[in-house]
């Protein structure tokens, strides 16, 4: 192989070792943050999480089921929505799209608005009926999106218009069920639009894990496709064999589902999705077969340093987490846009 | 041999306004074949309608005997590649990077041996090595059209089809790109052919084996360049009076524009 070869290969492996890094970094960060809170301490929890020493049944269940499903809840929701914003922003051509761009979130909110103010659940489960309700109106978007795919002359900003369009309706029902909503369905409302991950049910985490593992390497298949349209729109994609109109239907449904599986558990949070592909492009560059676990890695460790941080810096009053992201990752996303650049003098 | 491209019957409109109206065409092995006209006659759209970017109304194109219209854009990828007028990028990559897009047809996830041998030989073919790990956005405009010359040339296919490869260029990049292109329609044991829409009439005098001048939406002559590059022809084709001088062992044919042919001239 020759110098060129040889030195694209070192840049490649370059990239992967810091996405290990990240990895080992997120691996690090569960550790702590399943040793935060009373009762156990962090030499104690991480010597019963590697296995080191025995638990007591207390312990175990302190340990297990109730700091660790949060956890996951933020590395699975975290890895799921910077995937599908890294998705979105590639297929659709644009740095400002996130996974909330294309009305998915605005559907949930409705769906969840339905359930708190007007008592319209398609469940009769107590529990599940917001989140039940939040995954039935993201997926009639998602279905709304196949339907706009079959349109032959469909194009990319359609598809954002179309989102924002959609944005504006089920905001203008939520805003108008607020307006009738009482006190405590207000703030019910309130609370689920900040975005969340208090006391997730393990089951439930569980089954949101095994979809989303499921659908990213579906995503990773893409990953030369969507090289192709990136880099230069939908003629070039075509002559490099791409179908522009069935790839980009595809990745928007994709991106759309695992979106929704995740918002309609944890409530509306949309930066993540929006700032975890630029953080990981900086680290990967922008090569989809590199940014997509880069992305996923990205989100999951910023979900789970944002959850961990609103958890402990008011203990016992947590921050949600959608809150959390905001005030944490937007300067640190911005340094990161900046840095670079220059400053004109 | 076998024609590499043979289209017949190819008719295109947007709307009510027909851009192609029943073109044939055909092009052999070895051939540069130069498509000239002015704005709007047809020339981007006909190479969009090869390569099924856009969808003829009537027609049939046959790429190496396989049948465009029912091929898969993957199997044609690996026949044709097509070279737009400009790119624009979303999220920009290495130059490397670029041109190993080419290999997309040919590879299923992973890159091996052979495809990057096939990209470094491509990047030292159009002289690109100094540029392999810079990023594809921060280049001239003359060297983003080598680097996306250069993904079809690694895509290795049997057509080319260009789109203006030379009009955004100086005229030294052009006199490079045009004689790239020369050089990758030469090899006589592996033929390829290009198709180059294309402005300048002289560089296509120079560097065609043939000129097809496409006039609103026909093609009405097709031949070499001095079979085509008429008075006549370009007076019908360009509105323009012109001086044709032709080849000679030590300059190209040349074709001297004079002055635009006004309405009551015609008349």
């Amino acid at each position: 192989m020759d110098e060129l070869s040889l030195k694209h290969i070192e840049n490649e492996k370059k990239q992967i070792f810091f996405i290990f890094v990240l990895v080992t970094a997120t691996i690090f960060l569960s550790i702590i943050a399943l040793s935060l809170g009373p009762t156990i301490d962090i030499v104690t929890t991480a010597k019963i999480v590697l296995g080191l020493q025995e638990s007591t049944d207390t312990q175990s269940s302190i340990i297990w089921k109730v700091r660790f499903p949060p956890i996951l809840m933020a590395i699975i929701g975290g890895a799921a929505l910077a995937t599908a914003g890294a998705l979105m922003q590639g297929c659709l051509g644009n740095p400002l799209v996130s996974p909330l761009t294309l009305g998915v979130a605005s559907g949930a909110a409705l769906g969840a608005a339905l359930a708190i103010v007007l008592g319209f659940t398609i469940v009769n489960i107590p529990e599940l009926g917001i989140v039940a309700n939040a995954f039935l109106f993201s997926l009639i978007v998602v279905y709304i999106i196949i339907q706009l795919g079959n349109f032959r002359s469909i194009s990319a900003e359609s598809y954002i218009l179309v989102g924002i369009a959609i944005t504006f309706i089920a905001g203008a029902i939520v805003s108008t069920m607020s307006y009738f909503a009482t006190d405590a369905q207000l703030s019910e409302l309130t609370h689920w639009s900040f975005g969340s991950l208090s006391r997730p049910e393990m089951v439930n985490v569980l089954w949101i894990g095994v979809v989303v593992v499921c659908l990213l390497p579906t995503a990773l298949k893409w990953s030369w496709d969507l090289n192709a349209l990136t880099l230069g729109g939908d003629d070039f994609a075509i002559s490099t064999g791409v179908n522009p109109a069935v790839i980009r239907r595809n990745i928007l449904v994709l991106s759309a589902l695992m979106t929704s599986v995740v918002i309609a558990f944890t409530g509306l949070i949309g930066f993540v999705g929006l700032a975890a592909p630029h953080m990981a492009r900086q680290l990967v560059g922008n090569d989809f077969r590199k940014l997509i676990p880069g992305s996923a890695v990205f989100g999951a460790f910023l979900m789970l340093f944002a959850d961990t941080l609103g958890r402990t810096l008011f203990a016992p009053i947590v921050i949600p987490v959608g809150i959390m992201l905001s005030v944490i990752g937007g300067p640190f996303f911005m340094y990161l846009l900046l840095k670079g650049r220059g400053v004109n003098s | 041999m076998s024609a590499i491209l043979e289209a017949t019957g190819i008719s295109f409109s947007w709307g009510k306004n027909h851009v192609l109206k029943d073109l044939d065409l055909k092009v052999e092995g070895n051939e540069l074949v130069a498509i000239l006209g002015v704005n709007g006659a047809g020339k981007s759209t006909l190479l969009k309608c090869l390569n099924r970017i856009l969808t003829p109304q009537s027609g049939q194109i046959r790429v190496s005997s396989a049948d465009v219209s029912q091929a898969s854009l993957l199997d044609l990828s690996k026949l044709m590649s097509y070279v737009p007028q400009s790119v624009r990028s979303s999220f920009s990559m290495d130059v490397y990077d670029v041109v190993l897009l080419g290999r997309r047809p040919h590879i299923n996830w992973s890159i091996g041996v052979d495809d990057r041998d096939k990209v470094s030989e491509t990047l030292r073919f159009l002289k690109l090595e100094e540029f392999a790990f810079r990023r594809f956005d921060q280049l001239s405009g003359g060297e983003r059209q080598r680097v996306i010359i250069a993904k079809a040339v690694a895509q290795d296919p049997i057509l080319f089809l260009f789109d203006e490869p030379t009009s955004d260029l100086d005229l030294k990049s052009q006199i490079e790109i045009m004689k790239t292109l020369r050089e990758l329609v030469s090899d006589k044991e592996s033929p390829k052919s290009a198709l180059v829409a294309i402005h300048d009439i002289n560089i296509a005098a120079r560097f065609a084996d043939r000129i097809l001048l496409l006039h609103e939406g026909r093609i009405i002559a097709d031949g070499t360049p001095f079979e085509v590059l008429t008075s006549s022809n370009i007076a019908e084709v360009f509105g323009v009076t012109s001086e044709i001088q032709e080849k000679t062992d030590y300059s190209p044919m040349r074709i001297i524009v004079k002055d635009e042919i006004r309405n009551d001239e015609e008349e």
